[in-house]
């Protein structure tokens, strides 16, 4: 098995077992044709060194979360779909809420928020150098409607504005970063990473499976702005030490306030509805967890640094305190949900 | 029907293929306008077995591997004539309007 080969192979495990014996060795066929050049000696260094393009595992990423979520997987598969929806529901409030929250921010640094005391002269507003750079600013709005068209059932908008709000961030940090405007720092390229993977879960949401209940997730959007991004962005107006929550720590923050929540309500209620909701969380611990531990080198530049890791460690042990418990638990109710899928006849005999 | 589950069905018309003859094949047929990834390949060829548009033909050894050949079933031809039929009578209906409304620029029937 060539070194091509394995690594496709291995990206295919994204796929539930079931549908991987019926067409593994099939697909894994097709796609080695479709590397094979013509020229001997250029497959045979694909071979050994080629890998599956990112549009190519894009696909597979869809497809295993599409047909995790299809009504014919097992019952185990549709508990993960479920969760990685709930997941991605979350975090892209959460983006939503806080864009809502930076306008708030912009429009205190540009002084229009005379009540609020005056802001540090570090944080005064530059003049954007051009229309461009504002239109780039801008693009990360596109969260709002991007969340809003999710909870509305179109899908493939909420997909495309998300775009919008992923790639100008990337063009310019890239430019920034090479150009030596920007220091070379980790933070930014993870926070990115995520939402490229809040982007490809979306794909947990094709037509007719799953509907998302919109009442709730609607009334989530102007709760959350009221009660987290603007006493959020109030505190650190009144408050510079709450400044040094970068975006990771205010991950941890809510994920584990949120667990909290969850804990305390699952006590008292029915666990088989809440299974996906414990998943869910345990995703975005993970996520908010991995997230810390990339960016801690970030803060070795920084002046305030045994603050900063202080602060990062204060937020991993709580995330970890109130997460482990949850992912234990999760994980143990998981065991009692059939795994195997539901008996199909074989699509694929020869007739 | 969405568009790669049209061009597949297509591609499968006039002879039974593998998985990247259906690739190459659709390529070709779209004058590369659908180019599918193995993924969305089989998402589709999974939904179209599923569904008996499309069934196995026969498996062949290729340079040591399992080919396996898909064929369009009857009820497969059926859908498809149906789809083209309702895409070409949505050409035709949109052909027409074009060619009644003057261009409001030119003045001119466009």
């Amino acid at each position: 098995m060539s070194r091509l080969e394995e690594r496709y192979r291995l990206l295919l495990r994204l796929l539930p077992a079931a549908y991987r014996q019926e067409w593994e060795d099939d697909m894994v066929a097709a796609f080695l044709e479709s590397m094979d050049t013509g020229d001997p000696e250029t497959t045979a260094y694909l071979a050994d060194y080629g890998r599956p393009s990112l549009s190519e595992a894009a696909s597979i990423v869809a497809l295993a979360v599409r047909l995790r979520l299809r009504a014919d997987t097992s019952p185990r598969s549709r508990v993960w779909g479920h969760a990685v929806q709930l997941a991605t529901l979350m975090l892209l409030l959460t983006h939503a809420v806080m864009v809502t929250g930076s306008i708030a921010i912009a429009l205190w640094y540009s002084g229009k928020l005379a009540w609020l005391p005056a802001p540090a002269p570090e944080f005064a507003l530059t003049t954007p150098a051009s229309i461009w750079s504002t239109t780039w600013n801008l693009a990360g709005y596109a969260w709002l409607p991007a969340y809003l068209a999710l909870v509305l059932g179109y899908r493939r908008v909420a997909q495309a504005v998300a775009l919008l709000a992923i790639v100008p961030p990337i063009i310019t940090t890239a430019m920034a970063q090479a150009v030596g405007d920007e220091p070379l720092t980790v933070s930014p390229w993870a926070m990115r990473l995520v939402d490229v993977a809040l982007l490809l879960a979306m794909a947990a949401f094709p037509h007719g499976a799953a509907p998302v209940s919109r009442r709730p997730w609607l009334l989530a959007l102007p709760i959350g702005i009221f009660l987290v991004a603007l006493p959020l962005f109030i505190l650190q107006a009144v408050e510079p030490a709450l400044r040094l929550l970068d975006w990771p720590g205010l991950l941890c923050a809510a994920v584990a306030v949120a667990m909290a929540v969850h804990l305390t309500a699952r006590a008292t209620g029915r666990s088989t509805r809440t299974l996906p909701w414990s998943l869910a969380f345990t995703l975005l611990a993970a996520t908010a967890l991995v997230l810390r531990a990339v960016t801690l080198p970030d803060f070795l530049d920084q002046a305030e640094r045994t603050t900063l890791t202080t602060i990062a460690a204060v937020q991993v042990v709580a995330v970890l305190t109130v997460g482990v418990p949850l992912a234990v638990s999760a994980l143990r109710a998981l065991r009692n949900v059939p795994s195997a899928p539901a008996a199909t006849p074989n699509p694929t005999t020869p007739s | 029907m969405t568009e790669p589950a049209f061009f597949i069905l297509t591609a499968l018309l006039d002879a039974p293929r593998h998985g990247y003859g259906i690739v190459a094949e659709v390529a070709d047929l779209s004058h590369g306008q659908v180019q599918l990834k193995i993924g969305s390949l089989y998402g589709v060829l999974d939904r179209l077995v599923g569904d008996g548009l499309v069934e196995l033909d026969r498996e062949e050894a290729w340079q040591g591997r399992l080919r396996r050949y898909y064929r369009v079933t009857e009820q497969g031809r059926a859908t498809l004539a149906a789809e083209a039929d309702r895409l070409a009578a949505n050409a035709r209906l949109a052909s027409a309007r074009l060619h009644e409304q003057r261009n409001p620029i030119t003045g001119t029937s466009s």
